[in-house]
């Protein structure tokens, strides 16, 4: 355990700063810009995941291993939220025909 | 905590139970099993109860949230058998996942930890996502379902960026730490707005404020009424406490203050006056929900000792006074052959003069017209803003209050106008018993605020 925590000291803390908000921003603009659910639901995840590597890296650097065990949690939880999103998409599918976002206009104002 | 234990396994027995007897129990279960709750947590009412190594604390806004919550939960449940009565779907889920939801509201009431934070959030909405899909063939609830999840999902990441980024600076995600971090910090620190921000503004969602509040009108209008109402009531307070806590702790530093009080301003206008052009009643309630929010919002701004039970004072009558509308609104929705613009509640005065009295009195106490309870809640937030000298922000309050009355009054005037052809209204003996409830307990409270706050 140790000598990962050290192989992740090597690198710079902004690097991770910098990876994961880059992540963090292709993410949001995919979940703002695309219009497949699919590719959305796979943006959010990519959210996430943006946010457990920043955690990861800052566990690392304060010697704590809360924010590594926070990792999980929130692995747990997106795998939770995806399953539940996937459902709901398969519903959508059946009432409606394709995956587009812009078929979701019925309700509006 | 031994709240929290009865509630799951109350939720995982519901769900047993669906499968093995028939669904007229699982309404009474459910309550009984919520009255124990509700008993389990004031017989504690007193005792420090620090749990999970300190990641919860039901302290006495924790122990009255979520007394007050599960007070509602009960309300909500009444109103489930004669709703479900001539639905064909699985209502034993139905109201397990409402449990589960009901959960993450507790787990929301009385964190301490960043942690628990997320796991109350995502509790809270998982099942919420589900259930706003209840009405499998219909696209619109789909659609509905779908809207929240997407945008419910985008918030979290945006929480958990925040949560993320308080770690960073303290090396910790215990709030104690972050408050002794934020109390002797004196230079303005960039991570630690952004922090703030991205965690306000995951929580801004939840409570629906503007400009995340794009999901409330349409989930409102596709989702299940039941479930509608359970978001609008149970699911606020779980946020606003949410909330509540967290501000507690970080109190109102000047950047953060700045954004609380354009959040307010917006949500109060936007709120408001879209609520004027609505059609539809279930659109209506979201935007009147919105508006709440805004002032919910603006008694968190001002942050003082007594805020805890100002916001319980105001959510809870908040809640009954929705709970016992949305009952009418079925009723009226039946009678009308499922129609759900504000016409439906035409001759409801020369039907049933009852019932068309209590939805006045609930509609002006939402209004906040004095003698309601509504009128005090509001009368207390707009205390607090004077008193943390936001005056200016609390004069829009009152003029947007104002705005707020015209369309509840609006919705009052249908109850009285005669029916453009005969409607019979239905009223079961258990919904009408529940409706009588939540009007009694508005204006008692409206009359002997006291007893509440």
């Amino acid at each position: 355990m140790d000598n990962v925590i050290t192989a992740i000291r090597v690198v710079p803390l902004e690097h991770y700063f910098f990876l994961s908000f880059l992540l963090f921003s292709i993410g949001m603009a995919g979940a703002l810009l695309r219009r497949n659910i699919i590719i959305v639901i796979m943006c959010l995840e990519l959210m996430l995941n943006s946010v457990n590597l920043l955690l990861v890296a800052l566990s690392a650097f304060h010697g704590d291993p809360g924010g590594q065990v926070m990792v999980f949690f929130i692995m747990l939880v997106a795998a939770a939220e995806v399953t539940v999103g996937l459902a709901i998409l398969v519903q959508l599918k059946r009432n409606a025909d394709g995956v587009d976002i812009n078929q979701l206009n019925r309700l509006k104002w | 905590m031994s709240a929290l234990i009865v509630i799951s396994v109350l939720a995982v027995a519901v769900l047993y139970l669906g499968i093995f007897s028939n669904k007229n129990v699982l309404a009474p279960v459910t309550i009984l099993g919520l009255v124990a709750a509700t008993a389990l947590l004031a017989s504690g009412w007193y005792i420090p109860h620090d749990l999970l190594h300190g990641m919860l604390d039901f302290d006495r806004t924790a122990t009255a949230f979520s007394m007050g919550m599960a007070v509602v939960a009960m309300l909500v449940f009444a109103f489930g058998p004669d709703y479900y009565a001539r639905k064909q779907w699985h209502v034993a889920e139905q109201y397990a996942l409402m449990l589960f939801s009901l959960v993450g509201g507790l787990l929301l009431a009385s964190w301490t930890n960043l942690l628990m934070l997320f796991l109350g959030i995502e509790v809270l909405s998982i099942p919420l996502y589900v259930l706003a899909g209840g009405k499998k063939r219909s696209l619109r609830s789909s659609e509905a379902s779908l809207k929240y999840f997407l945008l419910g999902s985008f918030a979290t990441a945006f929480l958990l960026m925040g949560i993320t980024l308080l770690y960073g600076l303290t090396g910790s995600f215990d709030m104690g730490v972050l408050g002794t971090f934020m109390a002797a910090q004196a230079a303005p620190n960039m991570m630690l707005n952004f922090g703030l921000f991205f965690v306000l503004a995951g929580m801004a969602f939840k409570v629906g404020a503007v400009p995340l509040h794009f999901w409330k009108p349409d989930v409102y209008q596709g989702a299940p009424t039941l479930v509608t109402t359970f978001m609008a009531t149970v699911v606020l307070m779980a946020a606003i406490v949410g909330l509540h806590r967290f501000i507690d702790v970080t109190g109102m530093p000047q950047s953060l203050a700045a954004t609380m009080a354009l959040l307010v301003l917006a949500t109060l206008l936007v709120g408001n006056l879209l609520a004027l052009r609505q059609t539809n009643f279930k659109r209506l309630m979201a935007y009147s929900s919105v508006s709440h929010s805004g002032f919910l919002l603006l008694a968190l701004l001002a942050n003082a000792d007594t805020v805890g039970s100002t916001l319980l004072y105001y959510t809870f009558t908040y809640a009954l006074a929705t709970v016992g509308l949305f009952i009418l609104f079925t009723i009226a929705k039946r009678a009308n052959n499922g129609a759900e613009h504000l016409g439906i509640f035409k001759g409801l005065f020369a039907a049933n003069p009852v019932m068309a009295l209590c939805a006045l009195a609930l509609l002006l106490s939402l209004a906040g017209i004095p003698l309601t309870a509504g009128f005090v809640a509001k009368y207390q937030v707009f205390l607090l803003a004077i008193g943390a000298g936001w005056l200016k922000v609390m004069a829009f309050g009152v003029l947007m209050a104002l705005v707020g009355i015209y369309y509840y009054v609006m919705v009052a005037r249908e109850l009285f106008l005669p029916a453009e052809q005969p409607v019979t209204f239905t009223v079961a003996p258990l919904n009408g018993l529940v409706i009588t409830l939540c009007t009694i307990a508005v204006l008692a409270l409206g009359l002997w605020p006291a007893w509440l706050i």
